[in-house]
């Protein structure tokens, strides 16, 4: 009941005018953003982060603007995977595993409409679980004090580094780089000044934007010409059918429940997003419709239920990535980590107390994620064509369009050419680490949390006088710290079972 | 020729230099058990560790770009750069003019259509951004005339 009555003071929010407006103008840039590669939620988040302070709005607007932008792109980003076969940002990557074909097929319209229809079930079904799960997240993170915090950091970091199976030793690498970005300028506790090199530039630290826009925007224009060398993909012109049939949504109404429910439990870990809950989505759609008789399988050859589970699961993934970020004050991506930064410039600490103290903010966002959804939905049907001729934007006017914008979001924080000049040190650096494979969201959070983690670790030990072990005195602790080992060790053990499947899995392709 | 390894010693050399630059950090006053030092030498530690595994490890090579796409990203680098040096000296409107040339040419522009791109670009952002919603950019040689 008290749930109700915050979600109503929320809608109150996210109803009045200009966050009604914010919300549908994050909306239509989110779904831009999406569709274009090159430009994904992380850089325009980050681009509108001088922006939102420029115009003075009040942090709900900010974060109601941003995180419309942030579900916004995971509708976007379907839309070039099916169309061009190029994923508009990662998590799209699965999408157009199936969409592609189906779109070759002539059924380009019929692709589209489905998947931004369980998009939107996704989104919804996240949403409602946020409203559920996010209040009792809070109450119990309440009992938090600095040594939970540290264990609780610790258990991100592991879900960064074990989640992310690719190369646990590179996630960890990342996490280790921001926290040292982190503790660039003067020391908050001691007055000392830690790497500034003698630049009085560094010595309030480095700026947010700057770091954030060089990692992300920069680095990826570089990624983007090594890409458009490489060879272009065909683009789809027939549409075919505009909009699905009865009988493909009773088709794929399970998989798009199955979706929904996957993304929203990976999307609670932090760490995890939706390119890790697409993925988890589709093997498990793909095992469940094989299990029951091939007979009617088309996977990888364009299979309606393997794009709704994926495009459900994204979605979800990406709303209940909320719920750490609004409890916890651990973002879950790199976009809520700087929607978390953000926070911060507001001088609002992330955190438990977060949730109970700014009911406003909390619950005005949570509202806009509802109405956000319902934007999205009503643009994305019947307006997909013509967020699908974006895709005909030439790189040479984009790529000059993203340079002059980071500039400008970067050069009006501090009005510095150092800040420039460190852009773009920032974007090659991370362009080369990329291509080493070393992933930028980690970067971020490490980034993120550095300062809190750093001050909870002091904080702890001063309470306990230097003793070390006050970090596993309280039973939260002991449990954040086993449930780090065990994720942990988990992708130690799983590839070789995960190995065994996909080698079945490929022989029957 | 460019592998984990590589990655492995630039860690190496990272937190060498947090500790050349971290080891010296002391408090003046010292009220609390850890001090200033303490978290970015944890920091670099755990580097140097992912460094000395990725060295230990091997593999991972990276497949070379071909010539061509070097020298792209090389001038695009070197483009930007300029960029980032030249627009407070020259001012917004005149820097992104001129630098947008070379980097739309990069991505397979002809001149007129890059100096389209620049100049276009370079006025709506000005008019949206300094007009609109008051973020202060550098006038430079157009000072006193804008």
């Amino acid at each position: 009941m008290e749930t109700l009555s915050y979600l109503a003071t929320g809608f109150g929010v996210a109803l009045n005018p200009t966050n009604l407006l914010l919300a549908a103008l994050g909306s239509v840039i989110g779904t831009m953003v999406g569709v274009l590669p090159g430009l994904g939620p992380i850089n325009a988040v980050a681009m509108l982060v001088p922006v939102v302070f420029a115009l003075g709005l009040p942090p709900e607007s900010s974060l109601i603007l941003m995180a419309a932008i942030y579900i916004g792109s995971e509708y976007g980003g379907r839309i070039s995977a099916i169309l061009l076969n190029v994923p508009g940002e990662a998590s799209a990557v699965m999408t157009a595993l199936e969409g592609y074909p189906l779109a070759r097929e002539g059924r380009a319209g019929i692709a589209l409409s489905l998947s931004a229809w369980t998009s939107f079930v996704g989104s919804a079904i996240a949403t409602i679980g946020i409203v559920i799960a996010a209040p009792l997240l809070a109450k119990w993170a309440l009992a938090f004090g600095p040594t939970e915090y540290v264990g609780l950091m610790v258990f991100a970091f592991a879900c960064l580094t074990g989640l992310l199976t690719d190369s646990p030793v590179k996630a960890l690498l990342a996490i280790m780089i921001g926290l040292g970005i982190s503790t660039i300028g003067i020391d908050a506790n001691s007055g000392v000044y830690r790497y500034t090199f003698g630049s009085p530039n560094l010595v309030d630290g480095v700026q947010f934007a700057t770091v954030v826009i060089g990692l992300f925007a920069i680095s990826e224009l570089l990624i983007m010409l090594e890409g458009i060398r490489g060879g272009a993909a065909s683009r789809i012109e027939q549409m075919g059918k505009p909009l699905f049939s009865w009988a493909d949504l009773t088709f794929t109404n399970m998989a798009t429940l199955r979706g929904s429910i996957i993304g929203f439990l990976v999307g609670i870990l932090p760490g995890a997003g939706g390119t890790v809950a697409s993925a988890l989505a589709y093997t498990t759609e793909k095992r469940v419709v094989e299990r029951r008789g091939t007979a009617d399988s088309r996977f990888g050859r364009g299979d309606l239920r393997g794009l709704a589970s994926v495009e459900a699961a994204n979605n979800s993934a990406s709303n209940s990535n909320f719920i750490p970020m609004l409890t916890l004050g651990i973002p879950s991506s790199g976009t809520t980590a700087v929607m978390l930064g953000v926070l911060t410039l507001y001088n609002l600490t992330p955190g438990p107390a977060l949730f109970n103290s700014q009911p406003t903010l909390v619950w005005g966002l949570i509202a806009s994620l509802f109405i956000g959804n319902v934007i999205l939905l009503a643009i994305n049907i019947p307006l997909v064509g013509i967020f699908a001729r974006l895709l005909s934007v030439p790189a040479w006017f984009l790529v000059p369009f993203i340079v002059v914008v980071s500039a400008i979001g970067v050069y009006s924080g501090k009005s510095t050419t150092f800040d420039l000049v460190l852009m773009v040190a920032l974007g090659v650096g991370a362009y080369l680490l990329r291509r080493q494979g070393v992933p930028m969201a980690p970067l971020i959070l490490g980034l993120v949390l550095g300062k809190i983690l750093e001050q909870n670790l002091r904080r702890s030990l001063s309470l306990s006088g230097g003793d070390i072990t006050v970090l596993w005195w309280s039973p939260i602790s002991v449990t954040l710290w086993t449930l780090a080992i065990v994720v942990l060790l988990v992708p130690l053990i799983v590839p070789r079972i995960a190995r065994r499947r996909n080698a079945n899995a490929i022989e029957a392709d | 020729m460019s592998n984990d390894r590589t990655l492995g010693v630039a860690a190496l050399i990272l937190a060498a230099i947090m500790l050349a630059f971290g080891y010296g950090l002391e408090a003046p006053f010292a009220y609390e058990p850890v001090g200033p030092k303490t978290f970015p030498l944890i920091a670099a530690a755990i580097i140097a560790l992912c460094g000395a595994i990725l060295v230990i490890r091997g593999g991972g090579a990276v497949v070379p770009a071909g010539p061509g796409v070097n020298r792209a990203l090389l001038s695009l680098a070197a483009s930007l750069l300029a960029y980032a040096l030249l627009f407070q000296p020259l001012g917004f409107l005149v820097s992104t003019t001129l630098v947008m040339v070379p980097i739309a040419a990069i991505f397979g522009a002809r001149w007129w259509q890059g100096l389209l791109a620049g100049g276009s670009i370079a006025m709506g952002s000005y008019l949206l951004f300094e007009r609109a919603l008051a973020v202060v950019l550098p006038a430079g040689v157009l000072a006193g005339i804008i």
